[in-house]
C-alpha cells in the first residue's frame, strides 16, 4: 500500500476529501498537489494570504473550473465530470465571495430559492394549484421565515434583497445555502466586507450551524473569526498546503507565521494575524 | 461568366451599403457595448430627406445631399441625447437593444406620417447611362457607392487609430469605468459614437437611394441587413463588419439570381445561424474582446410591480366580470374585433413575459412562432378539413419542434447574441412564409381559413370569439400565475439575475430556460392559430418581425414580469388606432415612442404605475410600514 492509498482510506470517513488537486493558468501553477479532508460535524477553514489559491480550490471542488489533476470525493462519490447543478444536488452547497443575492427578489424569496433542490412540486402541479403544491409552498415559506429569524432578518422578509445592507446580504446568502439542507456547506469569504458587529453575528451563525451538525468548509481572511469557530485549519500559500491542524497548532507554526508576516528582516506583507 | 460578374458587381454595391451600416453597428457596440438598431432608420430618413430636397424642392444635388445628411445627423444626435445615452446607464444592454428597436419603430412611424406608404425613386447622381467595360455594364451610381464606402472606412479607421479622440473612444470601448476615471467624458463619447454611426448611415442612405426603391419601412431592411452583416463578420471588429457586409451582399445577390429571390434572405439568415452556432463572436474576432462576464445587476433586474396581497383576488374577479360584460356594452364591431385581437395577443404576451420578464431571455422572434402555428393550423384546416382544435395542436407541435431546434443555438447564448439569434429566426420564418408559396400562399397570404369551431359550434362572430379567447386567457393566466408565484417562477427569476448562483443552489439552469422558452412558444403558436381562425386569413406581415417588435413594445409598455401587464400594452396599441381611426397612421410612431418612454420613465410599465396609484389610494398600511421599517434599519446599519 502506497502512501496515497492509505490517505484515501483515511479520507473515507471524511465528508469531503480532496486529493492531489492541481491547476495551472498558463505557466503559473495556481494549485499544486493540494490534499485535505473536511470531517463531518466540523468546521474546516481554508486560510492563506491573498492569492494563495483558496477560492480557486473552491471553484475546482465545485467544478466551476476544471481541474488539471486530482480527485475530489464528496460523501463517498467522485465529483469528476459532474456539473455544478449536480454537485449542488448531492448536497454540496457553496456561497460566493461577493454576496450574490438575487436582485429583483425579496429576502424571503431569496431564501426560498435555497430549498429548490428539495422541492417535489414543479410546473404541472403548481400551475394547476394542486393542494400538495400549495402546502409545500406554505411549508417552504414558513421554513424560510424561520431561517430569517435565526439571523434576525425576519422583519425584512419582504424587503428587496439588494436593498439590504452588505452584512445582511451576506447573512442572507448563508441562510439561503443553509435552506438547501447541505451535507457540506462551503462558504467563500463570508466575512469579506463585514464590520465587527456583523462579523460577530456571522460567527454566532457559524457556531449555530455547527451545532446543527452541518459540516462547514470556509475560506476566510478574517483570522479572529477563523480562530474562533474553526475545528481544523488548512493553510494554503502559493497554491500549496503549508500546514494543517487545530487553531492552536496552526497559530504556533513557524511556516504559517512566515507566510503571513514575511521572513524576518524582509519587511514582508502587512497581513495582520489578529 | 459575364452574367456572374455582372451579378457579383451588383452584390458588391449592395454589400458596400451593408458594410457601411455594419460599421456603424460595430462602432457603437465597441464604444458602448450596446447594439443600436436605429441605424437603418437614419439611413432611410437621410435618403428620404435627400429626395424631398432634391426632387420635391428642386435643390441642386450638391446642396441637397449634404443638407440631408446634416439634418439627419442633427436629428439623430438630438434623439440619442435624450434616449440612447441616458438608457445606457439605466438599462441592461439587451434592453438598450430593444430601446433602439423602439427608436427604429418611431422613425418608421415618422416616415410613414411624413412620406406616406408609397415607394419613392431618386435619380442617380450622374445620369442613368451605365458605364460599359467591354460587355459589362456598371451603373454610375455604383462608383459613388464604392467611393463613399471606401472613404467612410478610411476616415473611420483614421479617426479611431490615429487621433486622440479615437484613443478616447477606444478607451471607452475597453473599460468605460477606467476611462471615466482618466477624465474621459464617457456619455459624450457615447453620443459621439452614436453621431458618427448616424453620419455613416446617413451618407450611405443618400448614396444608395438611387439604386433601390424607398419606402417608409425600408429602414428596417437596412438595419437588419447591416446587423446580420456585422454579426456574421464579428460585431466587435471593423474589418469584420466590412467583410461581413460584402459577403452578405454577394450571397444575397447570387442566391437571388441563381436560386430564388424568395429565399435569398432565408439563405443569409441560415448562414447567420450557422455562424452563431459555430463561432458566436463572428468570423473575425476583435483584438480586445468586450467583457461579457461582468454582471450589471442594478441594471438587470428592476423590482416588479406587485399588488398588495389582500387586493389581488377581488380586483382580479372584478376585472373578469367587467371583461365578461363588455360585449353587452360595446355595440361597435370594429372595437369588438380590436378587443379580440388584444386578447389573442395577450396570450402570446403572457408567454413572452415568462420568457423575457421572468427568465430574462430576450426574444425578438416571437411572432415567428405565431406564424408557424397560424400557417400550420390554417393549412391543415383548409386542405385537410382537420378539426380546428386538432390543427391548433398540430401547429403547437410543429412550433415546439422548431423551438427545440432553435434552442440548440439559443441555450448557449445570452443577451445580445440571444436577441440576434431570435431575430434571425423570426426573419427566417418571415422569408419562409413568403417563399413557400404552396403552403402559405406567399406574399398575398393564406385565404379561406374557416372560423374556429368546436363540438359543432362555430365561433364566427367577434363576440363569440371574444368569449372563447377570454376564457382561454383566464385559464392560462391562472395556470401561469400559479407557477410564477411558486418555485417555478422563483427559479426563473433566480436564473434571470444570476445563473451561476442559481446553479450552485441546484437550479437546473438549462432545463428551466428551456421550459420557459417552450411555454412561450406554445402560447405564441396558439395565439397565431386563433389569429388565423379569427381573420379567416393569414399574411406574412400579420405575424412578421414588426409583430415581434410590437409584442416586445406591448410587454414593456404594459409592465414586465407581472403576467397581466401585457394586457395593458395590447389594449393600448390595439384599441387606440381602432377608436381614433384618423389617428391610425400615427400608430407605428406611437408604439415606438411609447416603448422608448416606458423604458426610460416607466420601468414598471402601465401596470406598475396603476399599482402605485392603487396602493396609495388603498393606503395599504402594511406595505408602507414594511418600507419604513426597512429604511430605518438601513439607516441604523450604515
Amino acid at each position: 500500500m502506497s502512501a496515497i492509498d492509505t490517505q484515501i482510506v483515511a479520507g473515507e470517513s471524511a465528508i469531503l476529501s480532496v486529493r492531489n488537486l492541481a491547476k495551472s493558468f498558463g505557466g503559473l501553477k495556481a494549485i499544486d498537489d493540494v490534499s485535505f479532508d473536511a470531517q463531518p460535524s466540523e468546521v474546516t477553514a481554508l486560510i492563506g494570504p491573498n492569492g494563495a489559491g483558496k477560492t480557486t480550490v473552491f471553484n475546482l471542488v465545485t467544478n466551476i473550473m476544471s481541474r488539471d489533476a486530482g480527485r475530489v470525493m464528496f460523501a463517498g462519490r467522485d465529483l469528476a465530470g459532474l456539473s455544478p447543478v449536480k454537485i449542488a444536488g448531492l448536497g454540496l452547497i457553496r456561497t460566493f465571495q461577493s454576496a450574490r443575492v438575487f436582485p429583483g427578489m425579496t429576502a424571503v424569496e431569496n431564501v426560498m430559492v435555497g430549498c429548490h433542490r428539495l422541492a417535489r412540486h414543479s410546473l404541472p402541479s403548481q400551475s394547476l394549484w394542486l393542494p400538495g403544491a400549495r402546502d409545500e409552498e406554505r411549508t417552504l415559506r414558513r421554513r424560510a421565515e424561520e431561517m430569517l429569524e435565526l439571523v434576525g432578518l425576519l422583519p425584512f422578509a419582504e424587503t428587496h434583497a439588494t436593498e439590504l445592507p452588505m452584512g445582511a446580504q451576506k447573512l442572507l446568502e448563508v441562510v439561503r445555502a443553509l435552506m438547501a439542507q447541505p451535507k457540506l456547506l462551503c462558504l467563500d469569504e463570508p466575512a469579506a466586507g463585514l464590520n465587527d458587529t456583523e462579523t460577530q453575528e456571522l460567527a454566532n451563525l457559524l457556531r449555530a450551524i455547527r451545532k446543527l451538525g452541518i459540516p462547514v468548509l470556509v475560506v476566510e481572511h478574517n483570522m479572529s473569526l477563523v480562530m474562533n469557530v474553526a475545528d481544523r485549519i488548512v493553510v494554503l500559500d502559493s497554491g500549496a498546503i503549508i500546514a494543517t491542524g487545530t487553531p492552536a497548532e496552526v497559530q504556533g507554526n513557524s511556516r504559517v507565521i512566515e507566510a503571513y508576516l514575511g521572513r524576518e528582516g524582509q519587511g514582508g506583507q502587512n497581513h495582520a494575524v489578529s | 461568366m459575364l452574367e456572374f460578374i455582372q451579378i457579383a458587381i451588383g452584390g458588391l454595391v449592395v454589400g458596400s451599403i451593408y458594410a457601411a451600416i455594419a460599421l456603424g453597428f460595430s462602432l457603437v457596440y465597441r464604444v458602448t457595448g450596446a447594439i443600436n438598431l436605429s441605424q437603418g432608420g437614419f439611413a432611410l430618413v437621410s435618403a428620404m430627406t435627400g429626395y424631398t430636397f432634391a426632387v420635391a424642392w428642386g435643390w441642386p444635388l450638391v446642396f441637397a445631399i449634404p443638407a440631408a445628411v446634416l439634418t439627419t445627423v442633427v436629428a439623430g444626435v438630438a434623439l440619442a441625447r435624450f434616449t440612447f445615452v441616458p438608457a445606457l446607464s439605466r438599462l441592461s444592454n439587451a434592453n438598450v437593444l430593444m430601446l433602439t428597436a423602439g427608436i427604429l419603430t418611431m422613425i418608421e412611424g415618422f416616415s410613414l406620417v411624413v412620406w406616406g406608404s408609397q415607394p419613392y425613386a431618386t435619380p442617380p447622381f450622374s445620369g442613368e447611362k451605365p458605364l460599359a467595360f467591354g460587355a459589362i455594364l456598371i451603373p454610375t451610381q455604383a462608383f459613388w457607392v464604392f467611393g463613399a464606402t471606401a472613404l467612410t472606412i478610411f476616415a473611420l479607421w483614421f479617426l479611431i487609430a490615429r487621433t486622440k479622440l479615437g484613443k478616447a473612444l477606444r478607451a471607452c470601448a475597453e473599460n468605460p469605468a477606467a476611462a471615466s476615471l482618466m477624465g474621459i467624458d464617457v456619455p459624450r463619447m457615447t453620443l459621439l459614437s452614436f453621431g458618427l454611426a448616424t453620419l455613416i448611415a446617413a451618407i450611405s442612405g443618400v448614396i444608395v437611394a438611387p439604386t433601390t426603391s424607398l419606402q417608409f419601412d425600408t429602414g428596417r431592411l437596412f438595419t437588419i441587413s447591416g446587423f446580420v452583416a456585422a454579426a456574421i463578420g464579428g460585431i466587435a471588429s471593423f474589418p469584420g463588419a466590412v467583410i461581413g457586409g460584402l459577403f452578405l451582399g454577394l450571397v444575397t445577390q447570387l442566391s437571388t439570381a441563381y436560386i430564388s429571390s424568395l429565399f435569398s434572405s432565408a439563405i443569409s439568415l441560415l448562414i447567420l445561424l450557422v455562424v452563431l452556432i459555430w463561432r458566436p463572436q463572428g468570423l473575425i474576432q476583435a483584438g480586445v474582446p468586450r467583457r461579457q462576464d461582468t454582471r450589471d445587476e442594478v441594471k438587470a433586474a428592476g423590482h416588479a410591480a406587485k399588488l398588495p396581497g389582500h387586493l389581488g383576488w377581488p380586483l382580479a374577479a372584478l376585472a373578469v366580470i367587467v371583461a365578461a360584460l363588455i360585449p353587452f356594452v360595446v355595440a361597435d364591431n370594429g372595437i369588438m374585433s380590436g378587443l379580440v385581437i388584444a386578447a389573442i395577443l395577450f396570450m402570446a404576451l403572457m408567454g413572452l413575459d415568462v420568457l423575457m420578464g421572468y427568465a430574462g431571455q430576450v426574444s425578438l422572434g416571437q411572432a415567428g412562432f405565431m406564424a408557424i402555428g397560424g400557417y400550420t393550423s390554417g393549412y391543415l384546416a383548409i386542405n385537410h378539413d382537420i378539426e380546428p382544435v386538432l390543427s391548433i395542436l398540430a401547429g403547437i407541435g410543429v412550433s415546439l419542434a422548431c423551438a427545440l431546434v432553435l434552442s440548440v443555438v439559443t441555450l448557449r447564448l445570452r443577451g445580445l447574441y440571444l436577441a440576434l439569434a431570435t431575430l434571425a429566426f423570426g426573419l427566417l420564418v418571415d422569408s419562409c412564409a413568403v417563399g413557400f408559396l404552396d403552403i402559405t400562399g406567399g406574399p398575398s397570404g393564406l385565404v379561406g381559413i374557416p372560423s374556429f369551431s368546436f363540438a359543432g359550434f362555430t365561433f364566427a362572430s367577434p363576440r363569440a370569439m371574444y368569449y372563447l379567447v377570454l376564457a382561454l386567457d383566464v385559464v392560462i393566466l391562472l395556470g401561469l400565475f400559479g407557477a410564477m408565484r411558486s418555485g417555478f417562477g422563483r427559479a426563473l427569476k433566480a436564473i434571470r439575475s444570476d445563473q451561476m448562483a442559481a446553479a450552485a443552489l441546484g437550479v437546473n439552469v438549462v432545463r428551466y430556460k428551456l421550459a420557459a422558452f417552450l411555454i412561450s412558444v406554445t402560447l405564441a403558436s396558439l395565439a397565431g392559430s386563433l389569429y388565423a381562425f379569427f381573420f379567416n386569413f393569414l399574411a406574412p406581415e400579420m405575424v412578421g418581425t414588426s409583430r415581434s417588435l410590437e409584442l416586445v413594445a406591448m410587454l414593456i409598455i404594459g409592465g414586465e414580469s407581472t403576467l397581466v401587464g401585457g394586457l395593458f400594452g395590447a389594449l393600448l396599441l390595439t384599441l387606440l388606432p381602432v377608436m381614433f381611426a384618423p389617428l391610425a397612421i400615427y400608430k407605428t410612431f406611437a408604439s415606438g415612442a411609447l416603448l422608448v418612454i416606458s423604458f426610460l420613465h416607466l420601468p414598471q410599465g402601465i401596470y406598475g404605475a396603476l399599482i402605485q396609484i392603487i396602493t396609495r389610494l388603498g393606503g395599504s398600511r402594511d406595505v408602507a410600514a414594511a418600507k419604513a421599517g426597512a429604511t430605518n434599519s438601513q439607516v441604523q446599519a450604515s
